[in-house]
């Protein structure tokens, strides 16, 4: 999803001069650490009742490009679905996986077989029950080449999904069924310990069939809309609106307290100024710069919390001056002070990277060696490597970094050839690109240097370490090490998930030591949420619900 | 007359046909389509959208088939809003942009015309350097630091108006962009008519008024009012066709669903046909209110003649 990541910022990139920055660069300060406890801007107080109006009102980084589950390609879309739809799996409060519409399911000992069992008081907002059915309906749907789902991929790990999807199968033939009206099985190509992640995905939702058929694409529009999630959407504005009542109908609607939420899609930095006027309750992000200021003036109101991505740079093994030389990828990696990037230029916003797998529960993060030398020895050693690798001050390397524009990220990319010239006297160009044009010189392996940022789909290893994986679309390095795909297979056919996370730590370790990657910071969710709006947890996919949000009785906004 | 509007419309069509030519042109000029995200879909995927949306055929084809719907008014369907036509996007936005643009102009007109003539009078004194010392800044800060100031003062400190949202057209939802896109406009019409004021004062004609023993309230209502508005005539066909489509910045900044910001939305997202219609659409306003100009330029002044 990292296509509308740096969409939504662009624009609240291009405004960012607007307000001063509040606060100089002075010291780092961490992720966690509070404000001063009287934020100018908010004289809130807050009661222990319930507020006489449950109306939510959050704010979307762009307006969806569609509402369509199968269709969907932006983030923005699949919050407001993750508040309409609910898949076999739904997200918990603190962003687990929690049954949904399926309320128990069995694994076969491979882990390929899977049996789901669906609640028979699941209803459509129409009345409808809920069967398997839709859920079959939906699938077929998503990977059958004639609907046009960007995404259909989504569901690769489905036995004959990406056969259907480049139109060497029928639609039937997908590894999905319905023995009953409240059974599904779905057969897998390999052990997917991450399918209950993909199970409350947008993709894997289940649809009203006969609506989308008496309607066709219009079945989106608020007057056709027919979903089973807590809420139902009634109002679409483009640019301005999208409004969701709650669906009594939801088998769960007892203990869902919004009566109404509303999402704007806003841009960055207007954001602010909404939440600071009380208008939007829950800002979907702020801009990286402002985080000292806002902490300043908004305190506890400001939040932030790990998030399943990596801003990484990437170079490319197909030709000079990286694919023959081992040292200048590793004195690259070593003369990069990522915690001065982190606490300095992000101003403790990120964590600093050293490896591309991010946190994960169970999970061993491969941190190199070298991360723990001191300034001084880290440096000499990238100067030896770089000295090694044929460069010196009379020769130095000379190269492009390509980044794209507007992702309010100038700053670091200054600072990271800054590093480079300082610690190393390598030339580096940073450059950035609009990110289409970008794309398309990635695919063609044009750029010797560059930045790849990458934003997970599941809460797994795979999907970061896929990026380097021999064949995959989106390796833009064109990394190919058969040591490397060799530990990814074996995860793969790996049934157990702690052996499956050896491999896969295994494969990263690899990839630091042949430094195709230079990681850089792991991203961070970041909101501004009023005091009084409770029942929401940060979770690594910045998935937050509505359904399990209430708010307080308060003065002030 | 008639002969003169005839003309001016017939040569319309060609310049419409270049704007559209050229904006089809450069749009599918630029590197990346409109369906290319980071993850690849499978090839047929691609085909069986890019059928959908003809993106498959020619590129002569495709544009020989935007002008026939062009002609019959149809814009196309967008590709970035799946599911939504150009025509549609346009038809809900254009009403947004209408109310708050026409209301920001002629506040711009009452208010800056007013000062303008009122610092003509009053030269070098207070009344004119003072107002003329706002005008400079209203014309230099641009409209993305008083908008978020606006914002600021009004909503965040003081809580008296909204900081943004749009309510079909609620004053409450109004007051704030109106105020924040007359403000430059308002700055400049003040300056502009200042200048064409003092030129017209000083003019034989009026020292002749004057000389007639005629009060002041007469000379400038009756005599210099006309000659004083006409480089705002030709000022206001522009501008008119300008905020008519649309300020992406007050638009985002008061989160107002106009369709300013498509020409940059549409522009990253490759949505050909919704950035074509929309230039379209502004250079048919455009060419309409120079024409509403010329004809108030013949009222105005009775020295020109519509001929061509």
């Amino acid at each position: 999803m990292k296509f509308s990541l740096c969409l939504r910022r662009l624009a609240g990139a291009m405004l960012a001069g607007a307000i001063p920055l509040g606060a100089a660069l002075l010291a780092a300060c961490g992720g966690e650490r509070q404000g001063p406890d009287v934020p100018a801007a908010s004289n809130i107080r807050v009661g222990t009742g319930l507020a006489a109006d449950q109306t939510l009102r959050r704010a979307l980084d762009a307006m969806p490009r569609t509402l369509d589950p199968s269709l969907l390609t932006d983030v923005d879309a699949q919050k407001v679905t993750d508040d309409v739809f609910e898949g076999l799996t739904a997200l918990g409060l603190d962003g687990s996986m929690v049954p949904g519409v399926a309320t128990s399911w069995e694994v076969s000992a491979d882990g390929k077989n899977w049996v789901f069992h669906l609640r028979p008081e699941a209803r459509w907002s129409n009345g409808d029950p809920v069967t398997s059915a839709d859920f079959i309906y939906a699938w077929r749907r998503q990977v059958d080449p004639k609907t046009g789902a960007e995404y259909a991929q989504a569901l690769a790990p489905i036995v004959g999904a990406m056969a259907i999807a480049t139109g060497h199968a029928p639609v039937s033939s997908l590894g999905v069924d319905a023995p009953d009206p409240l059974t599904v099985r779905i057969a897998l190509n390999s052990p997917t310990p991450y399918l209950l992640f993909l199970l409350a995905d947008s993709f894997m939702q289940p649809l009203h069939r006969a609506t989308i058929e008496r309607w066709g694409d219009d079945w989106t529009r608020p007057e056709h809309w027919v979903s089973n999630g807590p809420f139902v959407i009634t109002e679409v504005v483009i640019g301005n609106r999208i409004t969701l009542e709650k669906n009594p109908l939801y088998w769960g609607a007892a203990s869902v307290r919004p009566t109404r939420v509303i999402y704007y899609p806003l841009e960055t930095l207007t954001q602010v100024g909404r939440f600071m006027a009380g208008d939007i309750q829950f800002a979907s992000i702020f801009p990286n710069s402002q985080f000292k200021w806002l902490k300043s003036q908004l305190g506890d109101q400001v939040v932030t919390g790990p998030y399943l991505g990596i801003s990484q740079m990437e170079v490319n093994m197909l030709g000079p001056p990286f694919a023959m030389s081992h040292d200048l990828r590793l004195a690259l990696n070593l003369a990069l002070d990522r915690t001065i990037l982190a606490n300095k230029v992000r101003e403790g916003l990120q964590e600093p990277a050293f490896s591309v797998v991010p946190p994960l529960p169970g999970y061993r993060p491969q941190v190199p060696e070298w991360a723990s030398w001191s300034d001084e020895r880290r440096h000499a050693e990238a100067r030896r490597l770089y000295a090694a690798a044929g460069y010196s001050a009379a020769h130095p390397l000379r190269v492009q970094l390509d980044y794209p524009t507007g992702e309010d990220n100038r700053d670091v990319f200054d600072a990271i050839t800054a590093m480079w010239l300082t610690n190393l006297g390598a030339q580096v160009e940073p450059y950035n690109e609009e990110f289409r044009v970008l794309l398309q010189n990635l695919r063609l392996h044009k750029s010797a240097l560059f930045q790849n940022s990458w934003i997970g789909d599941y809460p797994d290893p795979f999907t970061f370490l896929q990026l380097f994986q021999t064949g995959f679309d989106q390796n833009f390095s064109a990394y190919s090490d058969p040591t490397f795909d060799a530990l990814l297979s074996a995860a793969a056919q790996e049934a157990d998930p702690a052996r499956r996370f050896r491999f896969f730590e295994q494969a990263e370790r690899r990839l630091n030591e042949e430094g195709v990657s230079i990681p850089i910071m792991y991203y961070t969710s970041r909101h501004l949420v009023k005091p009084y709006v409770k029942g929401w947890q940060l979770n690594v996919q910045d998935r937050i619900v509505s359904r399990y949000m209430y708010l307080l009785e308060h003065e002030g906004s | 007359m008639l002969k003169f509007l005839g003309r001016r419309l017939v040569v319309a069509i060609p310049t419409m046909l270049v704007i559209a030519t050229l904006a089809f042109g450069l749009l599918h000029a630029t590197p990346g389509g409109p369906f290319d995200t980071a993850k690849r879909m499978p090839p047929e995927i691609q085909r069986s959208i890019e059928a959908k949306y003809h993106l498959d055929e020619p590129l002569w084809r495709q544009y020989l088939r935007y002008l026939n719907d062009l002609a019959h008014g149809d814009l196309g369907p967008s590709f970035q809003y799946r599911n939504t036509s150009v025509n549609e996007l346009i038809r809900a936005g254009l009403p947004v942009d209408a109310v708050v643009g026409s209301l920001a102009l002629l506040t711009a007109m009452l208010v800056g015309g007013l000062t303008g003539i009122v610092a003509a009078l009053r030269r070098n004194g207070f009344w004119d350097h003072v107002p003329m010392f706002f005008a400079a800044l209203g014309i230099s800060i641009p409209v993305f630091v008083t908008g978020p100031l606006l914002i600021l003062v009004f909503a965040v400190q003081l809580h008296w108006l909204p900081s943004g949202d749009w309510r079909g057209g609620e004053v409450r939802y109004l007051l704030l962009p109106v105020i924040a896109l007359a403000l430059p406009y308002t700055a400049y019409i003040a300056r502009m008519v200042r200048g064409a004021a003092i030129e017209v004062f000083t003019s034989p004609f009026i020292r002749t008024a004057r000389a007639k023993g005629l009060p002041t309230r007469t000379v400038v209502l009756r005599h210099a009012l006309r000659p004083v508005l006409m480089p705002l005539v030709s000022f206001l066909g522009p501008a008119f066709a300008s905020v008519l489509t649309g300020s992406i910045i007050i638009e985002s900044v008061f989160g107002l669903p106009g369709i300013g910001r498509y020409f940059l939305t549409g522009a990253i997202n490759r949505d050909y046909t919704l950035v074509v219609g929309i230039t379209v659409l502004y250079g048919a306003l455009i060419i309409a209110f120079n024409l509403l100009a010329d004809l108030c330029y013949a009222w105005l002044d009775p020295r020109v003649r519509l001929q061509s």
